[in-house]
């Protein structure tokens, strides 16, 4: 039995039975190609659920739109970093989510009706290949983590770039931001009611068409996900003018792991970093 | 003529030691460069890294953050939580581009007259080698 026909069997017996309202899960889109979200409520509709290479979004963003509904949840291993993110955050209560876990094979970048023939880079450092939390398991578990050697080789580069040549690299990239905050959108972590970039007063992003707003902009997103970022990718993906976001959020994963020993969504109860201290530890700090 | 150049600081100090230190300094009549501008704020601890990536963004060449000693916060704890933050933003600023020595964090208590004026001092000066910021940050039109 494959992936997609064990997502169905599942999802049809949770409707069948009530035991949630919808099922979140993917759908072929209209060009044939590439993967869409779907929603089903009907058991009826299930024959629709697929899950392939093409699958690509994080469907963890929908479930806070669903906070008190009974929902089920088709996740890939880094959308289920997701779902403990939010559980930590009081987001989403665990009694309400029903998480089809699926082991991910890796995932395909498509545009312009090309599938990549290799896997993206992400994916070929991926040590997570079994979701971190699940109710239901698709597929069969990898007997070992694959080992990988650097896991950030791209950061550790940038890092050995000077000063200048970085702040040109960002002032080129961000320069091209057009601030349409996708990446906020499409972010599990970015949730706030009101976010500061939405504030008038103080108007922290001005709303003229400046590199240097959208610098602010592009830092302090990044900053707000320090120690919460789960690495998915999607800002990265949706991203219309390509910037690489996440070599921001990996650089701050990498330093949240080196200075707090701290990796987000791994779990649904540790503590995060910014929400508790040691007294008498050194972080380099005023001293 | 050439202009000498004069580094635009801003100081963020804590209303409960820095500010108070930096009082110290001034009713001890101790100098320290003109070339910090002060905001009080409650504790360290409230301070956003938001306001320091947008005092850079506005033209500051170097900020500097001043609170209680950690142990003396006079809400207990800010000051370990705002230790923490800092210490994730400040290689965060080194790599977007902005040196990490134009970003301090000092701990003066308000009896620190002294230490007050020799961090400005030493903070002016340093934030004065690296120079003005390498790309012209934007006249604000906040």
């Amino acid at each position: 039995m494959n992936l997609a026909e064990q997502i169905r069997n599942k999802a049809k017996e949770l409707l069948e039975s009530k035991t949630v309202e919808c099922v979140i899960g993917y759908e072929r889109a209209t060009d044939g190609l590439t993967a869409r979200p779907l929603f089903v409520y009907e058991p009826e509709e299930v024959g629709k659920l697929i899950f392939d290479q093409t699958c690509t979004h994080n469907l963890v963003k929908y479930l806070l739109n669903r906070r008190d509904k009974a929902t089920a949840i088709v996740v890939k291993p880094c959308d289920s970093r997701a779902i403990n993110l939010l559980l930590n955050e009081k987001q989403i209560q665990r009694e309400k989510v029903l998480i089809i876990g699926v082991v991910c094979p890796g995932i395909v970048e498509t545009s312009w009706n090309q599938t990549s023939e290799k896997l993206p880079a992400r994916c070929q450092l991926c040590r997570q290949h079994t979701p971190v939390v699940y109710d239901f398991l698709v597929g069969e578990t990898p007997p070992t983590e694959p080992a990988v050697p650097k896991p950030y080789a791209d950061i550790v580069e940038m890092e050995a770039k000077s000063v200048a040549e970085r702040q040109s690299f960002w002032a080129e990239h961000f320069s091209r931001c057009i601030r349409c905050y996708a990446c906020r959108q499409v972010c599990p972590g970015c949730y706030c009611s009101e976010c500061f970039v939405g504030q008038l007063d103080p108007l922290w992003v001005g709303i003229r068409i400046a590199p240097s707003e959208n610098q602010v902009w592009n830092a302090i997103r990044a900053f707000h996900l320090a120690g919460r970022c789960i690495g998915c990718h999607e800002c990265e993906r949706v991203c219309p003018v390509n910037i690489p976001l996440m070599l921001l959020n990996q650089k701050l994963e990498k330093e949240v792991g080196e200075l707090f020993n701290f990796q987000a969504g791994l779990s649904a109860e540790a503590l995060p970093p910014f929400a508790t201290f040691q007294k008498g530890e050194k972080l380099g700090i005023g001293e | 003529m050439a202009i000498e150049y004069q580094p635009k600081v801003v100081g963020f100090l804590c209303n409960w030691c820095s500010y108070a230190g930096a009082d110290m300094a001034g009713t001890s009549r101790i100098c320290y460069p003109t070339n910090i501008r002060v905001i009080r704020v409650p504790c360290s601890g409230r301070i956003d890294p938001l306001l320091i990536i947008k005092s850079f963004q506005m033209g500051a060449d170097g900020v500097l953050v001043a609170g209680c000693h950690p142990g003396d916060c006079h809400y207990t704890e800010g000051n370990y939580y705002a230790r923490r933050r800092f210490a994730l933003l400040r290689p965060f600023l080194d790599y977007l581009g902005i040196e990490k020595d134009r970003f301090r964090v000092e701990w003066v208590s308000a009896s620190e007259g002294k230490r007050f004026s020799q961090v400005v001092s030493s903070f002016t000066e340093e934030v004065r080698r690296l120079g003005p910021r390498g790309i012209a940050p934007e006249r604000a039109v906040l």
